[in-house]
C-alpha cells in the first residue's frame, strides 16, 4: 500500500504540487493578516515549503524510474478518486442549495465551509481535532466491520452504550480518582470500550450462529440502547435542575496530555486524539499485519474460500464485531468525558453513529482512510459552525454529508472499471505480448552491462 | 377510569399509531416484494411530512379552504414528495447496482438535515407550526353506539384515508396481475426474466410505491401527533420496519404487529392513568423498548423460516442469464 | 416442409473460446431429436441460441420454412419455442397456477383471473398425463411435480417446439420413466421435442434421431433405431491425439485414504446424491473418478474434504477416521484439495498472488510469528511458486488474484496444494482452461507426487487426461461406483458406456 500510496503522488506531482501551493496561497498566506503570532505562521509556512519540495523531488526520482505507470491500473488510485469525486459532488451540492437560498453570501459561506478548521488559525484547528474524534472512533468501527463482510449498522447504538457506561462511572465512581489521577479516566473509558464490545457482540453472534441480517439487529438495539439510556439516566445519574446527566468528576475528564500548547487558542482540544490515533494504529495492524486479520478479511471477502481453508467463519464473526463494537464504545466514552458536555435521556439517536458510516466510505474503509476523512469531517463541521455568522444553518453539513455518502455507493462501478482494465492487462501478460515486472527487471539489468 | 372508559381512551390512540406504521411497512413491503431493500423509509416520511406540513401551512394560513381538504392536499403531496424522494434510491439500486443500505442510509441523514435547513430559512427555526387541529367527528358513524364513540368521535380524516390507501394497495400487490409480476421479480427475477416481465421497470414502480406510501405516512403522523413539524418522525420509520419484520412480510401479520407496537407506544405514555400498569412501575422506555427487543426474539428464533423476499437487496444484472 | 426447426451454421463465441462452431441441427415435426455430447460440447449453448438467451454471431434460425430473428424469449415464445430449464425457473411461494399463468395472466376488470387457467391447465395435464394440483405451493410439491409444471407453462403458451435440457438429472427412475411416456404423449400430439442429454439410454428409449456435438462442432446425426449405443458413444468422445505420458509403472504401497459406504443425502432433492460408494488409494498410485459432471462427484469429494456433511460411511486417512472432522483437521492429517470451482473456493479473488499462496498455510510457523505475519517469508515462498509453476501475472506476487486470466489463477491453487506435500492430493478438474503446455506441466507434477509415494485422487471430465494419467480408474454415474478399471486394458468407447449409464459392473 505505500508503494500504491508513492506511485499515486509521484505520479501526479504537477497536479499536486499546483494544488499545495495554491492550498499555501489562499489558505496559510491571508492569516498573516489576522492576529496571530508571526512566529508560529513561518513555522508553519516553512514546514509546508519543505514537505511541498520534498514531495517534488520525489515525484520527479519515481517518475524517472518508473515510466510505463497507468493510473487506470490501481485500484487504490480509482477509489481515492471515487471519494473525491464524491466528495466533490456533495461540496456542489450544497453550494447550490445556498445559491438557491442566499445567493449574495453563497461563495463567501462556501469558502467558510472549505476552509473548515482553518478559519480560525490553530484554535479552530484544535476544535476541529476535538470534534473529529468520535467521528474518526465511529468510522472505524464500520470501517472495521465493513473490512469483515459486515454493515455495522449499530454502531450508534454501541456509541450511545458506552457513553453512558462513560458517565456512569465518572459520576459514582470517584473513589477511583482518588487512588491516581488518570485512573479514573481510563477506567471509564475502558468500560464504555468493554460495554459497547458486549453491545456489538450481539448483532455478531446473531448473525453468525443464526443467520439473521446485523443490519436489522443493529438498527433495532440502536434504539434499545437509546431507550436505555434515558432510562439509566433518570434511574442512576440523574441531574433533575437541568434535565440532564449528574456532572462527572473532575478526575474523570479527558485529560489534555499537553496539547494545549501546539493549540494555545483552543478551548476543546484534549487527549481524545491521542487514543483515536493509537486505535488507527492497532486496527490498522490487526487488519494488515496480523494472522487474525488475514482470517478476518478472508472471511470477508470469500466466505466459502475461507471455510475451505479450515477458517472458523462464525467465530471471526463475533470477533469483528466485537472489536468494531468496542471502537464504537471509545466514541461514545470520549464525547462525554468532556467537562461541559452532558448525556439527555431524550429519545433521539446520536448521529455520530451514523456519520461515521461517510466517514468510514471517504475512507475507503482503511484504518489510515478513517483518520483522514474524519479530520476532513471535523474540518467541515467547523466550517458550519462559523457558517452561522452569515445567516446560513449548519445542518447544510449534514445535507453536504449524506449527498457525499449518496454519491459514494454510485461510485462503486468505478472498481468494476479498473478491474477490467486490469484484466485486459493480464490476458496480454498471458499472451506474452507484454512482460512481467521479472522479465522487465532482467531487460534493465541487461541492457545495463 | 373504569375498564370501558380505559378502552375508549386508548383505543382511537392506538389506531391512530398503527394505521402510519402499517402503511409504511407496506410500502417497505413492497419494494422489498419488487427485489429492493429500502431503509430509507425514515428518511422519505421526514421529506413527507415535511413539504406536506409546508403545504398545509401554507393553505391554512393563505387560504379559507375547509380544513378536512387542506389535510386531504396535504397526504397527496406527502406521497408525490415520497416518490420524487425515493427515485434517488431507485437509481442508485437499480441501474447503478449500488449497495442498498448505503443508498438508503444516505436518504436517512439527508431528509431530517434537509428539513432543518430548509425550515429554518423559511421560517427562522426549524418547527414547521400546523394551526388547527385535525380531529373531527364524521356524521351519520358517529352516532353508532360503543363504537361510533370510539372510532368516529374525535377521529383524523389521515386515519382513514390511510386505511383506505392500504386495503387498496394490498389488493393490488395481491390481486393484480402487475402486483403478481412485481412478487416474482423479488423472489426469482431469472424466472421473471425468462417469460418476459421487465424487471427494471417493476422495481422502479416498488420502490416508488414504498416512497409514495411512506411519504403519506410521513403526513399522517404530523397530522396525529403534533401541532407541529419538528424534522423527526420519532423513529417511526425505522418502527415501520420493525413492522415488516415482525410481521413476517405479510399483510395481515404487519396490521397485528402495528397493532401490537402501537400499543406499546400509547401505554408508555398513558400508563399513569391505567391503575393495573401504575401499579407495575415499570418506566416507559420499557415499553418503548419491547417492539425493537421482540423483533429480535423473534428473528433469532425464525430466521430460517422468515418469510424474506429471498431476491431482496441483490441487484440484478441481466447480463448473467 | 419437413423440418420445423433449422438452426443452420451457428456459431457462438464467448472470449477465447468458441462454444459452438458451424453447427448445424434440423428438427423434424413430430419428432423426438436427442443432442447428445460431453460437458462443455456445446448442447446448452446451442439451445440457448434458439431459446433467445445468446444471440449468435453466425448462422440463421428457420422456424417453419421461415428465416426468423429470436433476439429474447419472448420472441422465442411467440414462435412457439418453450424450453424446460435444467435448472427450474420457478417462485417458490406462488402456487402452480400462478408459476403457470406468471407473464401470461387473464385478468378481469383489472383482478386477476385465474378460473380460466385453472380450466385449460386440467385440460392440457389430463390430454398429456402432467398431473399438478394447480393450487399447491412450488416448495410443498415434488422435484417431478415442480417438472411437469416447467413443462405446462410451455404447454399453457401454445409452445410446439419443446426443449427439454437434461431433465432426468434431478429425477428419480420412476419419475424418469413417467417423463419418457410423457414426452412420447407430446409427440403424438404433433409437438416437437429437442432432449438435451448425455445419458444414452434414455435416448435410445424415446428418441428418433440424434445429433451428436464434440467440443463445439457438429459430428453428424443419426438415426437411433439403428445406430448402436457404441457408436454413439464413440461419436460423443471421439478419437483425439494422445498425449501419451512417459510415466513408470505405478509402485503402489500402504493404503491412504480408504472411504467405506459413503453416503452424501440432498435436503433440497430428497435424495442420496452419493450413495454406499467404496474405494480406496494407496501411496503412489492415482486413481482417477471419471464420469459425466453431475453424477455425484463433486458431493463426493465434499464429504471427504468436509465442506459438507456425509451422511453415512467412513473415511480414513492412514488409519485415521475423519469422518466427521473438521476441515482444518482434515487438511492438517494430509489432505491437499485443488477445488472445482476455483472462484468460490479455491482462491480470495481480493488477496494478492502471495497471501492465496498461505490460504492454507498461514498459521503455520513458518508464515507468523505470536500472530504477526512474516511477510519476508510469504514473500519469499511466492517468488518460488511463481518461478516453479510459471505463474504468469504483470506483478507478480502483489498482483491483484482478480485480475488474473483463469489459467493463471489456477496455477496459483496447483503450485499451492502440490506445495504443500500432503500423503493425500485430491485434483478436481485441475487442468481445465489450462493452454497445452501448462497441461502437460500439472501432469508431470501429479505423476511427480505420485511417484514421490503420494496418493492422488483425481476427478475429471476429459477422458484422455483419465486414460493417461491414472493408475486405476473408477466410473461414477448417478451417486454410484459403478465399476473399477485398469488403464491399460479399458478402451475410452467403454468407458463411455460406463459413465452414460448404459453398462455397470456389479461387485
Amino acid at each position: 500500500m505505500q508503494n500504491k500510496l508513492k506511485n499515486f503522488f509521484l505520479n501526479n506531482w504537477i497536479g499536486i504540487s499546483v494544488g499545495l501551493s495554491l492550498f499555501i496561497l489562499i489558505f496559510i498566506l491571508p492569516q498573516f493578516f489576522v492576529d496571530n503570532t508571526s512566529i508560529l505562521m513561518s513555522i508553519r509556512g516553512l514546514i509546508a515549503g519543505i514537505t511541498v519540495a520534498y514531495i517534488i523531488y520525489k515525484f520527479i526520482i519515481f517518475k524517472k524510474e518508473n515510466p510505463t505507470f497507468k493510473p487506470s491500473e490501481s485500484v487504490l488510485l480509482v477509489d481515492i478518486a471515487g471519494s473525491l469525486i464524491a466528495i466533490v459532488i456533495g461540496l456542489l451540492f450544497g453550494l447550490i442549495l445556498m445559491l438557491i437560498v442566499n445567493p449574495g453570501q453563497a461563495f463567501q459561506g462556501f469558502s467558510i465551509i472549505i476552509i473548515g478548521g482553518f478559519n480560525r488559525g490553530f484554535k479552530s484547528f484544535g476544535d476541529m481535532i476535538y470534534f473529529s474524534v468520535p467521528l474518526v472512533l465511529s468510522g472505524l468501527s464500520i470501517a472495521f466491520a465493513f473490512k469483515t463482510g459486515l454493515f455495522n449498522i449499530g454502531a450508534t447504538g454501541q456509541l450511545t452504550m458506552g457513553a453512558f457506561t462513560a458517565v456512569f462511572i465518572g459520576v459514582k465512581w470517584g473513589a477511583i480518582g482518588e487512588l491516581s489521577p488518570f485512573l479514573h479516566w481510563f477506567v471509564a473509558l475502558f468500560g464504555a470500550m468493554i460495554i459497547g464490545a458486549l453491545w456489538g457482540a450481539i448483532p455478531g453472534f446473531l448473525k453468525a450462529y443464526r443467520n439473521v441480517n446485523e443490519v436489522v439487529t443493529g438498527i433495532m438495539l440502536n434504539y434499545v440502547a437509546m431507550y436505555l439510556n434515558s432510562l439509566l439516566i433518570i434511574s442512576y445519574i440523574y441531574n433533575r435542575d437541568y434535565a440532564r446527566a449528574l456532572d462527572i468528576k473532575d478526575t474523570a475528564v479527558t485529560p489534555l496530555m499537553n496539547l494545549q500548547y501546539l493549540f494555545p487558542d483552543s478551548t476543546s482540544i484534549n487527549g481524545g486524539i491521542v487514543v483515536a490515533v493509537v486505535v488507527v494504529i492497532i486496527l490498522h495492524v490487526i487488519l494488515n499485519k496480523t494472522t487474525f486479520g488475514y482470517e478476518l478479511k478472508a472471511v470477508g471477502y470469500n466466505r466459502d474460500a475461507s471455510k475451505y481453508a479450515g477458517m472458523n467463519a462464525k467465530r471471526n464473526i463475533v470477533y469483528a464485531m466485537v472489536i468494531s463494537g468496542a471502537s464504537a464504545g471509545l466514541a461514545g466514552g470520549l464525547m462525554y468525558l468532556v467537562a461541559g458536555k452532558y448525556l439527555q435521556p431524550v429519545n433521539m439517536l446520536i448521529p455520530e453513529g451514523f456519520t461515521g458510516i461517510a466517514i468510514s466510505l471517504l475512507g475507503l474503509n482503511t484504518p489510515f482512510g478513517t483518520l483522514i476523512a474524519g479530520l476532513f469531517y471535523g474540518s467541515l463541521e467547523q466550517g458550519g459552525y462559523y457558517l452561522q455568522l452569515l445567516n446560513f444553518t449548519p445542518e447544510i453539513i449534514d445535507v453536504i454529508i449524506a449527498v457525499i455518502i449518496y454519491a459514494s455507493a454510485l461510485g462503486l462501478f468505478l472498481q468494476k472499471f479498473v478491474i477490467r482494465t486490469l484484466k485486459k492487462r493480464e490476458m496480454l501478460v498471458e499472451q506474452g505480448l507484454i512482460d512481467t515486472e521479472k522479465e522487465k527487471q532482467k531487460n534493465i539489468e541487461g541492457s545495463d552491462k | 377510569m373504569s375498564f370501558a372508559d380505559i378502552i375508549y381512551f386508548i383505543l382511537p390512540l392506538v389506531i391512530a399509531s398503527a394505521v402510519p406504521l402499517s402503511l409504511v411497512a407496506l410500502g417497505g413491503l413492497f419494494s422489498e416484494r419488487s427485489g429492493v431493500v429500502n431503509i430509507a423509509l425514515e428518511g422519505i416520511m421526514i421529506m413527507g411530512a415535511f413539504v406536506g406540513a409546508l403545504t398545509i401551512n401554507y393553505l391554512e394560513l393563505n387560504t379559507h379552504l375547509p380544513i378536512q381538504l387542506i389535510a386531504i392536499i396535504g397526504l397527496t403531496i406527502g406521497a408525490i414528495i415520497g416518490v420524487l424522494f425515493s427515485l434517488f434510491h431507485a437509481f442508485a439500486s437499480i441501474n447503478m447496482k449500488a449497495n442498498q443500505v448505503i443508498s438508503g442510509t444516505a436518504l436517512n441523514m439527508f431528509a431530517p438535515a434537509f428539513a432543518i435547513f430548509t425550515a429554518r430559512i423559511i421560517f427562522g427555526t426549524q418547527r414547521v407550526p400546523i394551526e388547527n387541529s385535525y380531529l373531527m367527528n364524521i356524521p351519520i358513524l358517529q352516532d353508532i353506539p360503543i363504537i361510533g364513540d370510539i372510532f368516529f368521535k374525535g377521529a383524523y380524516i389521515s386515519t382513514f384515508i390511510g386505511i383506505i390507501i392500504f386495503i387498496i394497495a394490498v389488493i393490488v400487490l395481491y390481486k393484480t396481475k402487475q402486483g403478481l409480476r412485481l412478487r416474482s421479480c423479488g423472489e426469482n427475477p431469472q424466472a421473471a426474466d425468462s417469460l418476459g416481465i421487465n424487471i427494471y421497470k417493476l422495481r422502479y414502480v416498488g420502490v416508488m410505491v414504498s416512497g409514495a406510501l411512506a411519504g403519506m405516512g410521513g403526513v399522517i403522523f404530523v397530522l396525529s401527533f403534533s401541532t407541529n413539524f419538528n424534522a423527526s418522525v420519532a423513529g417511526f420509520g425505522f418502527l415501520a420496519l420493525a413492522v415488516l419484520i415482525f410481521g413476517n412480510w405479510n399483510p395481515k401479520r404487519i396490521i397485528m404487529a402495528a397493532l401490537f407496537f402501537g400499543f406499546m407506544r400509547v401505554i408508555s405514555s398513558t400508563k399513569a392513568v391505567i391503575p393495573f400498569l401504575n401499579d407495575l412501575h415499570l418506566e416507559d422506555e420499557i415499553y418503548l423498548m419491547l417492539p425493537y427487543i421482540a423483533t429480535i426474539i423473534v428473528l433469532a428464533f425464525v430466521s430460517k423460516n422468515s418469510a424474506a423476499p429471498l431476491a431482496a437487496g441483490e441487484p440484478y444484472d441481466s447480463g448473467k442469464r | 416442409m419437413e423440418y420445423i426447426v433449422e438452426m443452420l451454421n451457428i456459431t457462438k463465441e464467448f472470449p477465447g473460446i468458441k462454444a459452438n462452431d458451424n453447427v448445424t441441427l434440423q428438427l423434424k415435426k413430430g419428432e423426438i431429436h436427442a443432442l447428445l455430447g460431453e460437458n462443455g460440447a456445446g448442447k446448452s449453448t446451442l439451445m440457448s441460441v434458439l431459446f433467445g438467451l445468446y444471440v449468435p454471431e453466425k448462422g440463421i434460425i428457420k422456424v417453419r420454412g421461415e428465416e426468423v430473428k429470436i433476439q429474447n424469449p419472448n420472441d422465442a415464445n411467440s414462435y412457439g419455442i418453450g424450453m424446460v430449464h435444467q435448472h427450474f425457473k420457478l417462485v417458490h411461494n406462488f402456487t402452480v397456477v400462478e408459476n403457470i399463468v406468471l407473464g401470461y395472466e387473464d385478468t378481469k376488470h383489472g383482478f386477476l383471473q385465474f378460473d380460466d387457467a385453472i380450466k385449460k391447465i386440467t385440460e392440457l395435464s389430463n390430454k398429456y398425463k402432467l398431473k399438478v394440483d394447480p393450487n399447491q405451493l412450488i416448495s410443498n410439491i415434488s422435484v417431478g411435480m415442480q417438472q411437469r409444471v416447467e413443462i405446462l407453462k410451455m404447454l399453457y403458451r401454445d409452445a410446439e417446439i419443446l426443449i427439454f435440457d437434461e431433465p432426468t438429472a434431478v429425477l428419480t427412475p420412476q419419475e424418469i420413466e413417467e417423463l419418457m411416456l410423457i414426452m412420447k404423449d407430446l409427440t403424438k400430439e404433433g409437438k416437437s421435442v429437442i432432449l438435451i442429454t448425455h445419458k444414452l439410454q434414455e435416448i435410445k428409449q424415446v428418441s428418433d434421431r440424434c445429433s451428436v456435438l464434440r467440443k463445439g462442432k457438429y459430428i453428424g446425426t443419426v438415426d437411433v433405431k439403428t445406430t448402436s449405443v457404441e457408436k454413439m458413444a464413440e461419436m460423443m468422445v471421439g478419437r483425439k491425439v494422445d498425449f501419451i505420458i512417459d510415466k513408470d509403472v505405478a509402485n503402489p504401497k500402504d493404503v491412504v485414504l480408504e472411504v467405506e459406504n459413503l453416503s452424501v443425502y440432498n435436503h433440497r432433492l430428497r435424495k442420496n446424491v452419493v450413495t454406499n460408494v467404496s474405494f480406496n488409494i494407496r501411496g503412489g498410485e492415482i486413481l482417477c473418478i471419471a464420469g459425466i459432471e453431475g453424477n455425484g462427484q463433486t458431493q463426493l469429494i465434499e464429504g471427504i474434504t468436509g465442506l459438507n456433511p456425509i451422511s453415512n460411511g467412513k473415511i480414513t486417512i492412514n488409519g485415521i477416521d475423519i469422518s466427521h472432522s473438521s476441515v482444518r483437521q482434515r487438511n492438517l492429517a494430509g489432505i491437499s484439495h485443488i477445488p472445482e470451482d476455483r472462484h468460490k473456493h479455491g482462491l480470495v479473488l481480493d488477496y494478492s498472488l502471495e497471501k492465496n499462496l498461505i490460504l492454507q498455510t498461514y498459521f503455520k510457523e513458518l508464515f507468523q510469528h505470536k500472530g504477526f505475519l512474516k511477510f519476508n517469508e510469504i514473500r519469499i515462498n511466492s517468488d518460488n511458486l511463481i518461478e516453479r509453476f510459471d505463474i504468469r501475472s504483470s506483478k507478480g506476487s502483489v498482483t491483484s488474484v482478480r485480475s488474473m486470466s483463469g489459467g493463471n489463477q489456477q496455477k496459483v491453487i496447483v503450485a499451492r496444494e502440490i506445495n504443500r506435500d500432503t500423503d493425500l492430493l485430491i485434483a478436481v478438474q485441475p487442468t481445465r482452461g489450462l493452454d497445452v503446455g501448462a497441461i502437460e506441466y500439472i501432469h508431470k507434477q501429479l505423476i511427480a507426487q505420485r511417484d514421490a509415494g503420494k496418493a492422488i485422487l483425481l476427478i475429471s471430465l476429459e477422458l484422455d487426461e483419465v486414460m493417461n494419467v491414472s493408475d486405476r480408474i473408477m466410473v461414477m454415474y448417478e451417486g454410484e461406483n459403478v465399476g473399477e478399471f485398469d488403464p491399460a486394458v479399458v478402451t475410452e468407447n467403454e468407458l463411455g458406456l460406463y459413465m452414460a449409464g448404459s453398462k455397470r459392473r456389479d461387485q
